[in-house]
């Protein structure tokens, strides 16, 4: 398959490590995948074309309006490859009625001036297909394609057995590992989870270990927002300042991995819009590849559906500390069950599974 | 004939009012009219329509971004719309060479976004029109777009209280430069024989969220503690459907303008709603730019010097400046009713 992927790049943030997945190991699997863009000089493995004419497809990967290229390049993509041929992979669950859950939402007129309607008319415009990252979509004309996915080629420390892992996880616990807990990623719709998830763990914060959030807006709160009126990226900086938690700005796609293997738990946190839709993240995958216990705080049945049945352990309850001392009381069982998982992801969830659904889906 | 206007659709900016008055005036001269939309609430005088294919041209109202035309709005226009069916008033100037007025204002920053303007035109339509008398760019046509819509008039008798002496309804964008080196000044001369004096609109006192990011935080220069210091009192901005009116409840309006407009002669809807208002309107443009747009008596609304003077005057004299206001009105009535301007639309989006 020749895939040409139209997305705004940005090293930070939405797809970027799930599109460098797609040009790397889609090459290895016989597919040719290119970037619609100028040449970007600091990401050598993800080839760039504006010759949309030489691709069988072209996949829009959408999170926002500036995701689409402007004029005149939308125009060229639009004459060049017909409607049948595009296709459009919606990862916010912006092609769906207008939802709230808590302050979270799928569209925002205020933010953007599009109504609710436009997004749904527009996808439809633009592509015949239409993804969203879920197993199962709210729309019957949009499908299930949940686009990220895990490679096992990218986890930061094999062991052959839970046994080893534990031993190497509790000793780089006391000894190597620089943190207790990190998150990776931007305040965006989180700050609920988070502010609930340090409360809880605050009375055993000691031995956890330093906790560390990286990404974007965790430390103040956007005048923009505060002037529309948007919720949702809110921060407490006092409390994080009592918790002693060290905030750190965004880093590289390409830096994650290495960053969250350098703490012992790190949180598996949607936004409550994408446990309403069961929308998964790159995130989602990716944490597995670190070397460190995902503590996974989506919904029971998203994470049995997506993670499987071994995964059933490292799913927290209300009781976080409790879970995470019992990781610490038992971290070889823990271990065991990300091996598990991360066994299953390799089977269900490769990227060379995702090629395999994506032309199926296709071929129909 | 049937016209479907595109734009950023804003409550309480931009060209709203002017297209309400289109749909109203086509529909009295046999044309139908709409803005590209479903219904909406907040736009009650504007009629909606998806109905892309079935209008014969589409016109881009386009100001100052062009983000809006995004991948949600633009591929069904272009799919069923011709592009030869396709037009653009080009509202803010942005079609032109660079034109920076004092260093400040300016329509493109530098050569590269101006190219890039130019692409995203040269793909949405092959008509460009501006509001303007003398388009500098031979690409561009003189269409005047905005006019006067005399059945918005505001009579004395139905007008609501004064509670302003000195009144100025717009925002803060790019007109800090001209308030502050031309109205300030002038008020703070002879603030003692104003009464209340008003600025309603957004950023008179603060500076948006993230004007910095974009570049142009120089936009919205401000004082608040000058401003707070001349009793001036700083009002939110109002929907599009309540401008005449709240105009109407002080006795002297003034118009400010952009430098990069003035410069460029470019009209607007403001130009003619404040003489829809029942108020006396100080147009702070050129004199002769002013007896080009509102005839003779409209050089005397226009004080490029003596701003104080003029504000003390038409408070003290308000029959003499009545009379003034009359005379522009019948020259707007005849000479830039929306009936006229739809015609002279059609006659443009028809010409080869």
């Amino acid at each position: 398959m020749k895939l040409l992927i139209v997305s705004r790049f940005d090293r930070s943030a939405r797809a970027i490590n799930t599109i460098a997945k797609y040009a790397k190991l889609g090459k290895s699997l016989g597919h040719h995948v290119s970037l619609f863009s100028e040449p970007i000089g600091d990401v050598p493995d993800v080839p760039t074309s504006r010759e949309p004419k030489a691709f069988d497809y072209v996949m829009f990967v959408v999170y926002e309006t500036p995701d689409f290229p402007d004029l005149p390049y939308l125009a060229h993509l639009l004459d060049e490859v017909p409607r049948e041929r595009r296709i459009i992979v919606g990862c916010t669950g912006r092609f769906n009625e207008t939802i709230h859950v808590e302050y979270d939402f799928n569209h925002l007129e205020k933010m953007d001036n599009h109504q609710g309607w436009e997004w749904i008319d527009g996808f439809a415009a633009v592509a015949k297909t239409i993804l969203q990252p879920t197993l199962a979509p709210v729309r019957s004309d949009a499908h299930g394609f949940l686009f990220h996915g895990f490679d096992p080629a990218a986890v930061e420390r094999h062991y052959d057995t839970a046994g080893d892992a534990a031993l190497a996880w509790a000793r780089n616990g006391t000894e190597q590992k620089k943190y207790g807990l990190v998150y990776v990623g931007n305040n965006w719709q989180r700050w609920s989870q988070m502010r609930s998830l340090l409360q809880k763990i605050e009375p055993i914060k000691q031995s956890i270990g330093p906790i560390c959030l990286v990404g974007w807006a965790w430390d103040y709160r956007p005048d923009w927002a505060a002037e529309l009126g948007v919720q949702g990226i809110d921060t407490d900086s006092v409390m994080l300042q009592q918790i002693g938690v060290e905030i750190k700005g965004n880093i590289s796609f390409d830096q994650a991995i290495p960053f969250i293997s350098q703490a012992r738990f790190c949180p598996v946190i949607h936004r409550p819009l994408f446990n309403q839709l069961g929308l998964v993240t790159n995130r989602t995958f990716e944490t597995f590849c670190s070397d460190t216990v995902p503590l996974l705080m989506i919904p029971d049945q998203m994470a049995k559906s997506i993670y499987g049945p071994g995964a059933s352990l490292l799913t927290v309850g209300e009781d976080v500390a409790g879970h995470i001392q019992d990781v610490l009381r038992r971290p070889e069982e823990y271990w065991d069950a990300i091996l598990k998982t991360r066994a299953y992801l390799a089977d269900r969830h490769s990227f060379q599974k995702r090629f395999e659904e994506l032309s199926a889906i296709l071929e129909k | 004939m049937r016209i479907l206007f595109v734009m950023d659709q804003r409550a309480d900016r931009g060209s709203i009012q002017c297209i309400s008055n289109y749909v109203r005036a086509g529909d009295e001269g046999g044309y139908y009219i709409a803005l590209y939309g479903r219904t909406d609430p907040r736009f009650p005088t504007v009629r909606f329509s998806t109905d892309v294919g079935s209008f014969d041209f589409v016109v881009f109202l386009v100001e100052s971004w062009r983000q809006w035309m995004s991948a949600l709005r633009m591929p069904r226009i272009l799919a069923e719309v011709p592009r030869s069916r396709r037009a653009i008033v080009d509202a803010d100037g942005m079609y032109n060479p660079i034109v920076s007025t004092d260093s400040y204002d300016r329509n493109d920053p530098y050569e590269q976004i101006r190219q890039e303007w130019l692409s995203h035109y040269r793909i949405v339509a092959d008509k460009v029109f501006q509001p303007t008398f003398t388009p500098r760019d031979p690409g561009v046509r003189k269409v005047l777009f905005y006019g006067y819509d005399p059945s918005q008039h505001i009579s004395p008798a139905s007008a609501p209280p004064k509670k302003y002496d000195i009144l100025c309804v717009g925002h803060n964008w790019w007109r800090w430069r001209q308030i502050s080196r031309e109205l300030l000044p002038a008020i703070e001369r002879v603030r003692p024989y104003l009464g209340e004096i008003g600025f309603v609109g957004s950023w008179w006192d603060t500076i948006p969220a993230g004007a910095a990011e974009l570049g142009v935080e120089s936009a919205f220069g401000t004082d608040p503690e000058w401003l707070q210091r001349l009793r001036i009192q700083v009002r939110p901005s109002v929907p599009y459907t309540e401008v005449v009116k709240v105009m109407s409840t002080g006795r002297v309006n003034i118009m400010t303008q952009r430098p990069l407009f003035r410069e460029l002669k470019i009209l607007t809807s403001k130009y003619f709603e404040i003489f829809s208002a029942d108020t006396t309107p100080l147009v702070m443009i050129d004199s002769d730019h002013a007896e080009i747009v509102y005839g003779p008596a409209g050089r005397e609304l226009a004080p490029c010097d003596g701003v104080a003077e003029k504000l003390v005057d038409v408070l003290h004299r308000p029959k003499r400046y009545r009379d003034l206001v009359e005379e522009v009105r019948k020259h707007l009535l005849a000479h830039y009713a929306y009936q006229n301007r739809v015609q002279e639309l059609t006659a443009a989006l028809l010409r080869e």
